[in-house]
């Protein structure tokens, strides 16, 4: 049974729920569709599937859809998706027609919500030509880009800056990964759900069962990193560190992550981290399935430092539920990891597997500034970076969009 | 009835606010020299929302520094001189926005005639310009008299402070807060409530901190206790 809003108010107060009650006291029987590619894994199936049902608690008509496809068309878009983050790519004509081809297939289907809706969310560009092919929309059209755009390959946004550029405004998760356009561009960044199952409280004895479940020793530091096994999250930079760390400190590394079904690269980066590994029985590489948030919980929270050590990044979910649960994180000098690990407050950023080792070596050496510096991130995750501001801000720009986008507007 | 009174003043309707950022519509800032060219240009909404709403937008909150302005300078152009030049100014003791942004310009003007280099950043790092749409809306809360303020102010959401302390400045005749607009306009005026609201010296604290100083002040006080004797 999902979390309603009221189960939120110990953790957020009342006059947050209250506040998201007073806003959408302005939009009842609003309806609004959300769009994605996947049902489970990642960070916005995530996001939609808390988003969706509280929209709906508050008087809102939200739904989702999610875009039906094959082999080739997620290849197409991991394609874009590492185009847009600079990757240089080769899109070929007959990749192109794979995706506007399953575009279509799904426009068909979902046209005709899509074309009734008041307010149409597209998350990400694997359904972003979707307005196209709705000429009949009455709504208000938002694409949502999760990830980072700001030095895009050419050639991958030319293409898809010409789809995008038609709706009504867009959303980034911070102002770094944004395009230049023509139409509003909004700032929401994304969020974590405190009762979820990966971030909810969880009692020592359920901690202890995971870590005896996947044999890893709880008798010193565990340092965790949680990501997809994806190059650009950079596992194997991870192993480069925890090699230099251990040359002084007896630890563990944990490399917990899994594939969404719009990642087929997972399987060959996981072989890549394997080989790097090179069989220590210190690293734990966790193939986990994409419900094992439960898992991915006990883990954060045995965990002594989390690492999030990418070289490109969208916002770093996995950084904000580290932080949630106290943890001081590493992370990588980029993208969303900027915004929530602040030097000396709330972690280290670093460039290179030798800034990784440095500060977590650091760290070690100093369990009181450790403490304060989880007990800093917890707060800063308690006022920022909650679903209740993300619902709070979705509220916001669709009143605002609503009524004209004016800077200053009172709610009628 | 933005302020939250009406016509007759004696109802104040207790409003509060959410804001939503967007990108500023002006170029981002790789320099010191492209970025007094961006202040000299953009939209007051961008200067307003670099000085004043960094309070209630969602992000780190350094307590050295209450303005994006002086923490970018600080934390990438790596000048902690013009930070401190910068992290001083109050905007509230403009008589406006355009005000401001000569003070700010003429700052950075005179940081640029004592520096030997062009400070900038490495790509990544430029000053990004933002403004941010704000939704009021009514809580449905009504004060009839200053007693009453006093004693629900512990109950205020930070937001609404900041829509009827904060932001209530760039909205009201006099430049003052909302609750002292509406106090000054009553048959008989609570002097010493709108004195000592008037005494805070609120733009160098956070939300906690203003809700904090303001039930501090007021908590003991009972209704005899906001009149002069």
């Amino acid at each position: 049974m999902p979390n309603t809003l009221a189960d939120y108010q110990p953790v957020v107060g009342s006059s947050a729920i209250s506040q998201l009650h007073q806003l959408a006291a302005h939009l009842q029987g609003a309806t609004v569709v959300h769009v994605n590619s996947t049902r489970e894994g990642g960070g916005v199936a995530e996001i939609l599937q808390w988003l969706v049902p509280m929209m709906n608690e508050l008087g809102l008509k939200a739904s989702w859809e999610v875009i039906e496809g094959n082999q080739e068309y997620f290849s197409t878009t991991k394609a874009f998706h590492n185009g847009l983050q600079g990757k240089n790519v080769h899109l070929t004509k007959s990749m192109l027609s794979a995706y506007e081809g399953t575009v279509a297939a799904n426009a068909d289907r979902l046209r005709p919500i899509l074309e009734a809706a008041d307010f149409v969310f597209i998350h990400d560009p694997q359904p972003a030509a979707l307005l196209e092919l709705c000429p009949n929309r009455r709504g208000k059209w938002i694409w949502r880009c999760h990830i980072d755009v700001s030095s895009p390959n050419r050639r991958v946004w030319k293409y898809l800056e010409e789809k995008v550029a038609k709706y009504d405004a867009s959303i980034f998760s911070m102002s770094d990964f944004a395009q230049s356009m023509s139409h509003p561009q909004f700032l929401i960044s994304p969020s974590i759900d405190p009762l979820s199952p990966k971030n909810c409280h969880l009692n020592k004895s359920k901690i202890d069962q995971v870590l005896r479940r996947y044999k890893i020793p709880n008798n010193g530091p565990i340092i965790t990193q949680v990501s997809r096994f994806d190059r650009f999250k950079d596992p194997v930079g991870v192993i480069e560190a925890f090699k230099m760390i251990k040359e002084n400190i007896a630890a563990e590394l944990v490399l917990a992550g899994g594939g969404a079904t719009d990642d087929p690269e997972g399987a060959a980066v996981l072989e890549e981290v394997k080989d790097a590994a090179n069989g220590d029985e210190h690293i734990h590489i966790l193939f986990l399935p994409p419900d094992a948030h439960t898992t991915i919980n006990a883990l954060q929270r045995a965990s002594t430092i989390v690492a999030q050590k990418s070289l490109q990044e969208g916002f770093g979910l996995t950084v904000t539920e580290a932080l949630w649960k106290g943890k001081p994180v590493i992370g990588g000098n980029v993208g969303g990891i900027r915004k929530q690990v602040h030097n000396y407050h709330t972690g280290f950023l670093v460039d290179t597997p030798e800034g990784m080792a440095l500060r977590v070596r650091y760290l070690l050496r100093r369990p009181q500034q450790m403490k304060t510096m989880g007990k800093t991130a917890r707060q800063f995750v308690r006022e920022n970076f909650l679903l209740t501001r993300h619902l709070r801000e979705y509220l916001t720009l669709i009143l605002s969009l609503k009524q004209g986008l004016s800077d200053h507007l009172m709610a009628d | 009835m933005a302020n939250g009174f009406n016509q007759n003043g004696q109802t104040f309707r207790v409003k509060d606010c959410t804001l939503i950022v967007r990108m500023g519509g002006v170029e981002p800032a790789l320099n010191l020299r492209e970025f007094r060219e961006r202040i000299r240009v953009c939209p007051v909404e961008c200067l307003y929302h670099h000085f004043n709403e960094t309070l209630i937008r969602p992000s780190f909150d350094y307590p050295g520094f209450r303005n994006d302005f002086a923490i970018w300078s600080y934390q990438s152009l790596r000048d902690p001189v013009l930070a401190e030049k910068l992290g001083i100014i109050n905007p509230h003791s403009f008589r406006d926005l355009e005000e401001l942004r000569s003070k700010i310009v003429e700052i950075i003007d005179e940081r640029l005639d004592e520096v030997h280099y062009i400070p900038w950043v490495e790509k990544g790092n430029e000053f990004r310009f933002l403004r941010a749409a704000t939704i009021v809306f009514d809580t449905g809360v009504e004060l009839h008299t200053p007693i009453e303020l006093v004693k629900k102010l512990p109950v205020f959401s930070t937001s609404s402070l900041y829509y009827h302390f904060v932001e209530a400045r760039r909205r009201t005749e006099d430049k003052t807060d909302d609750f002292s607009a509406w106090m000054n306009r009553l048959e008989r005026v609570p002097n010493v409530l709108v004195r000592l609201l008037h005494d805070i010296d609120f733009y160098f604290l956070n939300l906690g901190e203003l809700k904090r100083t303001l039930v501090d002040a007021t908590i003991n006080l009972n209704e005899e206790d906001l009149y002069d004797a």
